[in-house]
């Protein structure tokens, strides 16, 4: 049943419904109209995309303050996971169910209102120091669901053996835990990459005068008319990030 | 990895310090309202280097702009938010010294009625709110009624925005604009209740692509946005009226935040925007309307964009409400919306 | 040594978590300033306000979207967890496509979705091509729309906990259970289900609460025709400049989503 025919039709008809919204995106950023009325090939967007330096740079910030919100989140969320795992700890679990709950537009507020009178006294400016720190505040408890949702089928009794064989704490977790559950963690810190890498609203609140990231480049553009540039941007991160995938998976079967 | 990153980051910003040669100047404004060129051009003949920033609506720039801490130099909110800017003390007072080219405002611009002696902003560009359709199944709008008609039933769309349409169910009563008499709220939130059935969305410039495609037939929009649906447009003929019974007209206009420290720099940007060959770049490459009034001459003469004098004198300029009032719209608006 | 583990993120909640919520309540006891910003003086106003049946209303639809957009989310969703946890050497390609569309702009994916549903878009256009229908289908500005969008954003957010928990599955209690004669509806219930079952519960509550904030789906699918929750949070930080309602719907929300999870869950568990 789990393996059949069926099931495998199923999973691609899911992911076609993911994706369709990509192959139309990407069909139109070859349009030569502006809007969503197919008037003919052209590939003045993707020029367009090249020349805005602006552009450019925002992508590299977004790459950036993913990676490192990612990375941060990542290693937080699974300690987290793990010590709630051993003893409940009802503050640590509601403060990560708050950053949940509010919305997003919430939280950019007060992040703002934070960094602001906390700099003030620090004389800091706004930047991608606190981009990043607001991505890794919102992250955690995404990385922290993921992976408790894995320890909580996970034998601890493994872990004691280790320790019954002379090991710490510490080392139990690294050497015989942290690989059994690494492909959660690795989900885990994927969809923190995820999220971080597409925020739009938090962002644009804490983001100083030389950290725009390409959601807020994008949100600009589009939501005063769209303009096919952003669909050649969001083409080309596809397909690098489509080729990456293949990289991936052939560096995997190795 | 956290010590890496913080050195890292400690490292870059103690170079960049060091490596301020060239004065910075950081500009907010709208996306898609200037010629990049232009930018460059100002670079190279000051030896500085700009910093430019996009946003999408005012409240989002105001967030940013009122802890009086985003490192903004110059951004350019609508006319009617000049006034609280000016009274939070958020803006400074021009320098009309430093802004020669002033002279270069369109007459309409040169005492506009909110800000008459200039002394807070420099209008940029220009728009109205009017009725965009489509010429080849609606007949030509006599007044706002037109966004009432049943027989455009699921084919009409509003602005998303709580001024505009509030306002137009107003005007479409013979009522003033900025009325704050809960009566006429009352009964203008019953048009609203009777268009919302007939309404397809609620909807911004977003709605060109279906205009264009004809799945819209009439809409709320700003004239700056038909016009652009009118120039790109392959098929669908577009066209564009401004109701005589009254039609609010936005005007964004430039101003230096408090906080800057390059004040002086920030006053011949300004100004460099009111060179004629400057504007009318900026007007191309966003395809919107200046308000400096030789940059016309080198432009296209767009009744659309620029409205011959007997339909422009009813139009008027909206200003802010008072706060009570204020509140009022917001809960109708939420009503009308949620109903 | 487990108070080490710990301590980061309990650095990290205290500073960018707690205090944050923190000026959002004081913000919630203020009134409002002109033009956004809170000012003296203090008052509950906020909170009165929210007692009004026009807010309630909002808020019960809310729920109701949300709940729904869950429910389909989990029961599209689990079967291709399942799938992609099965898979072998597969697993990691099929979780990456699964994510590949979310590198891109949601708001541009969302514009895609206008092109899509709308009267002249793909599916009508498909669909009057075939003859299958006359006049377009209204796919778009309706709550299906609305459902539709939410569906289309929280999937992964559902896909990867349950893939998370299922991917360490035995095959061979799944092979012994067959063996043993029990049916593949037998397996999934008596087996599958419950290992998956705190996948499940958490890919819920990753797709249940962020829905119920959720503001530009309602706002662009639904035609800004619907006000849920998200809109209505939204609306007050920015047009109507309302910071102290905001703040209190932010709180009323955390209160409601904290009730229901204290009733649908045991009083012990955690997150």
């Amino acid at each position: 049943m789990i393996r059949s025919r069926a099931a495998g039709f199923y999973a691609a008809l899911v992911l076609a419904f993911l994706h369709l919204p990509l192959l139309i995106l990407i069909a139109f950023s070859f349009n030569a109209n502006r809007f969503t009325v197919w008037t003919g090939f052209s590939l003045q967007w993707y020029r367009a995309a090249i020349e805005d330096s602006q552009l450019v740079e925002s992508l590299i910030n977004s790459v950036i303050i993913a990676l490192a919100a990612a990375g941060l989140s990542t290693i937080i969320g699974t300690l987290a996971a793990w010590g709630m795992w051993r003893r409940r700890a009802p503050w640590l679990s509601g403060a990560l169910y708050l950053s949940l709950v509010t919305p997003e537009i919430v939280t950019g507020i007060a992040l703002l209102a934070l960094f602001q009178g906390a700099f003030r006294f620090l004389r800091l400016p706004l930047g991608m120091h606190t981009v990043i720190l607001a991505h890794v505040a919102f992250s955690i408890a995404y990385v922290t669901i993921v992976v408790s949702g894995r320890l909580r089928q996970y034998d601890r009794s493994l872990e004691e053996a280790a320790m019954d064989l002379g090991a710490n704490e510490w080392r139990a977790f690294l050497k015989v835990t942290l690989p059994s559950i690494a492909p959660a963690v690795a989900a885990a810190g994927l969809l923190a990459l995820v999220v971080s890498f597409d925020d739009y609203v938090i962002t644009s609140m804490v983001a100083g005068v030389d950290s725009e990231t390409l959601p807020m480049v994008i949100y600009a553009m589009a939501r005063r008319g769209v303009s096919p540039v952003v669909n050649a941007v969001s083409s080309m991160i596809v397909v690098l990030f489509g080729v990456l995938i293949l990289i991936s998976q052939r560096l995997q079967e190795k | 990895m956290r010590r890496r990153y913080f050195l890292l980051t400690a490292a870059s910003a103690l170079t960049a310090c060091a490596s301020k040669t060239r004065p910075r100047l950081n500009v907010y404004n709208w996306s898609a309202y200037i010629d990049p060129a232009q930018i460059g051009r100002f670079e190279k003949e000051r030896g500085v280097r700009v910093r430019y920033g996009v946003y999408e609506s005012n409240e989002e720039m105001l967030a940013r702009v009122l802890t009086g801490n985003s490192g903004w130099d110059i951004v350019f909110p609508t006319h009617s938010r000049l006034e609280p800017m000016a009274r939070n003390g958020l803006i400074v007072e021009l320098d009309h010294r430093k802004i020669s080219l002033l002279s270069n405002l369109d007459e309409r611009f040169q005492k506009p009625a909110w800000d008459p002696g200039l002394r807070w902003g420099v209008p940029y560009m220009w728009n109205g709110t009017g009725i965009a359709w489509n010429k080849a199944q609606v007949a030509e709008p006599q007044s706002w009624d037109t966004l009432w008609d049943p027989k455009l039933r699921g084919r009409l769309t509003m602005l998303d925005d709580v001024e505009d349409a509030i306002g137009v169910c107003l005007l479409k009563l013979g009522l003033s604009f900025h009325s704050t008499d809960e009566h006429e709220l009352q009964a203008a939130k019953q048009e609203a209740f009777r268009q919302k059935q007939l309404l397809r969305a609620y909807i911004n410039a977003e709605v060109r692509d279906q205009l264009v495609a004809g799945d819209v037939l009439a809409a709320q929009l700003w004239s700056t946005t038909t016009a652009q649906a009118m120039h790109a447009s392959p098929v669908t003929p577009v066209a564009f009226t401004y109701p005589p019974q009254g039609f609010p007209l936005y005007c964004d206009c430039g101003v230096i935040l408090r906080e800057s420290r390059r004040a002086g720099l920030a006053h011949e940007f300004l100004n460099f925007l009111l060179v004629p060959e400057v504007a009318a770049a900026n007007a191309r490459a966003g395809d919107t309307a200046t308000a400096c009034g030789p940059a016309r001459a080198l432009l296209p003469n767009d009744p659309v964009m620029y409205p011959p004098e007997e339909i422009y004198r009813h139009g008027f300029w909206p200003h802010a409400l008072p706060s009570a009032a204020q509140r009022y719209r917001d809960r109708i608006w939420t009503e009308i919306k949620s109903s | 040594m487990r108070r080490w583990f710990l301590l980061p993120a309990r650095l990290t909640a205290w500073l960018l978590i707690v205090a944050p919520m923190a000026v959002i309540a004081v913000y919630s006891l203020l009134t409002r300033g002109d033009y956004g910003g809170v000012e003296q003086p203090w008052t509950f106003e906020s909170f009165t306000r929210l007692a009004d049946p026009l807010y309630l209303g909002i808020l019960w639809r809310s729920v109701w979207i949300s709940a729904a957009a869950t429910a389909i989310c989990a029961l599209t969703g689990f079967p291709l967890a399942l799938y992609i946890a099965r898979a072998g050497k597969w697993k990691n390609l099929l979780l990456q496509l699964v994510l590949l569309p979310f590198w891109t702009s949601f708001l541009v994916r969302t514009y895609a979705w206008l092109f899509i549903l709308r009267d002249t878009g793909l599916v009508n256009t498909v669909l009057t091509g075939l003859h299958l229908i006359r006049t377009p289908l209204p796919l778009l500005y309706n709550d299906g729309a609305v459902l539709l969008g939410l569906v289309y954003s929280f999937l992964p957010f559902f896909i990867l906990p349950v893939y998370a928990t299922l991917e360490r599955m035995d095959p061979a209690l799944v092979e012994a259970a067959a063996d043993l004669g029990a049916t593949p509806g037998a397996v999934l219930r008596r087996i599958v289900l419950p290992l998956a079952a705190p996948g499940i519960a958490a890919g819920c509550v990753l797709v249940f609460v962020p829905c119920l904030g959720a503001y530009l789906t309602p706002d662009l699918l639904g035609g800004g025709k619907t006000v849920m929750l998200g809109n209505l949070v939204q609306n007050q930080f920015t047009t109507a400049r309302d910071w102290p309602f905001g703040a209190a719907i932010s709180l009323a929300l955390l209160a409601l989503s904290t009730g229901l999870l204290l009733v649908t869950r045991h009083a012990g568990e955690q997150l």
